[in-house]
């Protein structure tokens, strides 16, 4: 933190190298990050998803040993689908990761316990955010800006939870945040948009959130475009020229589409040889003989068309070459794992005291959860940040005020526009509301970027007032103490709450007991049973019949591998069949609770895990 | 215009309130573990529980979802809490034992006041050990009770009956009344979730089709109220799928066929539903509790029926 007071920069859609230094810093945030993570992991359960994750990436694994061992076997349909079948619901990335990790660390070298070993790439990929964070944050606004969006993001403790998770949604926000980084820096070099493009592919490998990307980048792309070639005619009629390829392209899809009697027979027709093939290679070819045309009008017009064409080229040849699982059959599995995340159910969620099961949805869910949950020190700034923005930007349409302000950069709205993006698609009425916050993860990272920006300008404000009393003042006097009173409360929340992501609340909320009694989820995903595995292995007779509510079978034989629950005890489904219950309290799943009592004859626990009061986990045992 | 001035001291001022919203929240964070109750604490509440409490007695938690005292509380005395208790009338009970944290955040003190104050009467000041608060009351909703089906189940007779008066025994094995079909087909007193409260009531699933299942029982007494309280349990109410049927619950006079209660729970209707009829003065009676759904789909029922006296009202 060298310099840690900046003016804000101000800076039009262009992106800008980092400094060395600025390279140094986001390496150490990365591995501050990473270090942090890796350390502090053990005490967190597995969730339901985790362990199903765990076990996909055991198989695909298997199918890696093949490939060593049998390649011809392993490119068959039927080797394919028996590894690759299992929860083909959600792309490989990262699964394929956790597997080679477990791979490696635990089954060839030993170094750590199975659970550990598939986690490192998820911590790899959530300490992305921090150094990401601050990269972009301080090339926009300045180092105090990246610092402070690096180190509140992990502080917010239902993203820390996500980050230790061997699951996605860490990773698809940091996905997110490096196509959107990329994208930016696709604006002063024609590789950072191939790099675009790739990271785009990565992205959409990851996780299906990142499927909306080119809809949030692409007007971006355009209005450079056009800025740039203004009063270069040929360079704007070759990107016309461009745009028309695109939109040609989209209409010949409709038109087959329309043609071939509607979406079903469309997907049927697909084919190698078919003219769905024909369109999308005349459309990489195209996009490549025309970029390369404009190359030698306007290198800057070619800059910011390049990430376009790398996201529509490489986005789905990459998409399809990280998944064996659609190599001999791309366009139906293809086609099956889009409608499974169209159509997906919806789970019983508790809500400022009313269950919901089912749309609509309150409009306002999104921000009021998100007010809930971001401990209030850090989402004050994300507010007055966005705020800012916003309102610099209203300001500057009229005459009148334009002078009050300063007008907002394209970047600036690039990061504002991202921001919002998940956080509007999930606040759709129709959209699953489940999952606490993870959802809209990738606008937390551009939220917090904001926040960081307005903390920056108020440092600076302050410094500039103190050096003009005192013009030895160092910057530091200032940045420490605001960080510090910041980011401390999150921290003590943060470790108040840790392992316990999913039931984190903030001080708007009251904490976990103002958040129990607006009538606010709980928890879910189960991970919270590690609050009473310490106990059920001290007093569960030898042999057990445990019934873990809502923890998964795999999750179950998760803990016993790593250790965490005696191996001789038994699952059962049942109270009925249990000596012992752990029921993990859900508003929907009372019901469970008063089974327990019919089974055992008792409404007295024996222990629990209750965080701030609230009862998580609730422990019977079978009176003797 | 703004003057210049004014505009550069913005940034001052959103740091300033940003900084005072951190100390707040610091100071929330610093004082949250001295607003929680110890085990000690805890104890010393079911110390005095142990000591003071009568049979019939039951406890009251506020914040409802306060369950940690279960653990402490002794196994004889009730203790309620779910959503929406702060307004429940806990008739069984003459007395309730509140144990409330009122120093927790968002404790609303007022609303619950509102929601269980009428009709009760504090007994004693409010104890505080540490944080938690204790305080007995008079309840004034309490309701005697005479007789109560899940009570006497053991004792009824259980059957199947088509519309034309046939009957097919559901015969009692010591435990519950079991009939012939599939295995949710029985009649016993059993824990359920209804809407989130906790009822200890009678399990009786419609048998689908026009068939009733019936519980006859004998002995009911007269002249006072015969209540029907049940609903369709766990997540079953919600759904208003059309496929779904309503169901029926109901009480007939078994001498004389008079329909005394009938309850329809149409799909979807969530929630404890409740009838009510005075029996005129008279001899003891049997009665026949019944339910009916055309389609048994989904229609998990328990509720229970009976005959109480008028709430006692508090003493001046």
């Amino acid at each position: 933190m060298t310099a840690p007071v900046q003016a804000p920069v101000s800076l039009p859609l262009t992106g800008r190298p980092a400094t060395r230094e600025e390279k140094l810093t986001a390496l150490a945030l990365w591995v501050l990050a990473f270090a942090a993570l890796w350390s502090t992991e053990a005490a967190v359960g597995f969730t339901r998803d985790e362990s199903v994750y765990f076990a996909a990436a055991e198989g695909y694994s298997q199918w890696f040993r093949l490939l060593l061992h049998s390649p011809a076997q392993a490119f068959t349909d039927s080797a394919i689908v028996r590894a690759w079948d299992y929860n083909h619901e959600h792309p490989v990335l990262m699964k394929t990761l956790f597997g080679l990790s477990h791979l490696l660390f635990h089954d060839t070298l030993g170094l750590m316990r199975d659970a550990t070993a598939y986690r490192l790439p998820a911590f790899a990929m959530a300490a992305l955010v921090p150094a990401l964070c601050f990269l972009l944050g301080s090339a926009l606004y300045g180092r105090t800006a990246g610092w402070f969006a690096a180190l509140s993001f992990l502080l917010v403790p239902r993203q820390y939870f996500n980050a230790e998770l061997a699951c996605f949604d860490l990773p698809v926000a940091a996905m997110w945040l490096l196509v959107v980084y990329c994208f930016w820096r696709a604006l002063e070099s024609t590789r950072w948009g191939i790099a675009c493009g790739v990271a785009f592919g990565l992205a959409i490998a990851t996780k299906h959130n990142a499927l909306f990307m080119p809809f949030v980048l692409s007007p971006f792309a355009l209005w450079r475009a056009w800025q740039v070639s203004e009063g270069v005619p040929e360079a704007r009629v070759r990107a016309v020229r461009f745009v028309g390829l695109y939109a040609a392209v989209a209409v010949l899809y409709g038109l087959l589409v329309v043609f071939l009697g509607g979406p079903a027979a469309f997907q049927k027709k697909f084919l190698l040889l078919s003219p769905h093939t024909l369109f999308f290679v005349g459309l990489a070819v195209g996009s490549g003989v025309l970029l390369r045309d404009l190359k030698h009008v306007s290198l800057p017009v070619t800059r910011a068309l390049v990430p376009l064409a790398a996201m529509a080229v490489l986005g789905p040849v990459l998409f399809y070459l990280h998944w064996p699982y659609l190599w001999h059959a791309p366009v139906d599995r293809t086609a099956w794992y889009l409608a499974f995340h169209a159509t997906h159910n919806h789970y019983a969620w508790f809500y400022l005291g009313t269950l919901m099961r089912g749309p609509p949805f309150p409009l306002t869910y999104v921000l009021v959860k998100t007010a809930l949950t971001v401990p209030t020190s850090l989402f004050a700034p994300m507010v007055t940040g966005f705020v800012a923005l916003v309102g610099r930007a209203l300001l500057s349409l009229s005459a009148r005020t334009r002078e009050w302000v300063r007008m907002p950069t394209a970047s600036e709205a690039l990061v504002g526009v991202n921001a919002v993006t998940s956080i509007l698609i999930i606040s759709h009425p129709q959209v699953p509301h489940f999952g606490g916050v993870k959802h809209w993860f990738p606008s937390m990272t551009f939220l917090g970027i904001l926040a960081g920006a307005a903390v920056a300008r108020g440092c600076f404000a302050v410094w500039e007032v103190l050096k003009a009393r005192r013009p030895s003042v160092s910057p530091l006097a200032v940045t420490v103490p605001v960080f510090a009173l910041l980011l401390v409360p999150a921290l003590l929340g943060s470790v108040r709450v840790f392992p316990y992501g999913t039931a984190a609340y903030s001080e708007l909320a009251g904490g976990l007991p103002g958040a129990a009694t607006l009538g606010m989820q709980r928890q879910f995903w189960s991970s919270h049973v590690t609050g009473v595995l310490p106990w059920i292995n001290e007093h569960a007779k030898p042999g057990a019949r445990i019934y873990l509510h809502e923890v998964n079978g795999f999750s179950f034989r998760d803990y016993q591998r790593n250790g965490m629950l005696r191996p001789d005890v038994r699952p059962v489904n049942s109270p009925f069949d249990a000596d012992i219950v752990a029921y993990q309290y859900h508003q929907e799943f009372r019901e469970h609770e008063f089974l327990t009592w019919q089974a055992f004859g008792t409404r007295t626990p024996v222990t629990g895990l209750y965080l701030d009061e609230t009862p998580q986990v609730i422990v019977y045992q079978r009176p003797e | 215009m703004p003057s210049p001035k004014a505009l550069r001291a913005l940034p001052l001022v959103e740091l300033g309130a940003l900084l005072l919203v951190a100390l707040w929240c610091l100071v929330f964070q610093l004082r949250l573990p001295g607003r929680l109750p110890t085990d000690a604490d805890e104890r010393a509440v079911a110390d005095v529980l142990a000591r003071d409490a009568r049979p019939g007695d039951a406890v009251l938690l506020f914040p409802w979802w306060t369950e940690r005292a279960r653990l402490f509380v002794p196994p004889s005395v009730p203790v309620y809490g779910w959503l929406e208790s702060d307004g429940a009338d806990l008739g069984a009970h003459p007395r309730i034992w509140v144990l409330g944290q009122p120093e927790l955040p968002r404790s609303d003190v007022g609303a619950f006041d509102a929601a269980f104050l009428p009709g009760r009467k504090a007994l004693n000041p409010e104890a505080r050990m540490g944080p938690l608060s204790l305080r007995l009351y008079e309840n004034g909703r309490y309701r005697p009770r005479h007789w109560v089906a899940s009570e006497a189940v053991s004792a009824a007779r259980v059957y199947l009956e088509q519309p034309d008066g046939s009957r097919r025994d559901c015969p009692f094995d010591g435990k519950v009344h079991r009939c012939p079909g599939p295995p949710h087909l029985y009649v016993a007193p059993e824990w359920h979730e209804i809407l989130y409260e906790p009822r200890h009531c009678l399990w009786m699933h419609a048998p689908g089709g026009a068939q009733r299942l019936v519980a006859e029982f004998a002995n009911v007494p007269s002249g006072m109220g015969l209540r029907l309280e049940g609903g369709i349990i766990f997540e079953f109410a919600h759904p208003k799928d059309p496929r779904l049927s309503t169901s029926y619950l109901g009480v007939d006079d078994a001498a004389t066929g008079e329909r005394l209660l009938n309850v329809p729970i149409p799909p979807g209707r969530e929630g404890v539903q409740k009838a009510e009829v005075v029996l005129p003065p008279g001899p003891p009676r049997t009665v026949k509790v019944w339910v009916q759904a055309d389609n048994a789909e989904s229609r998990q029922v328990c509720l229970d029926v009976m005959a109480l006296e008028p709430a006692v009202g508090v003493r001046p």
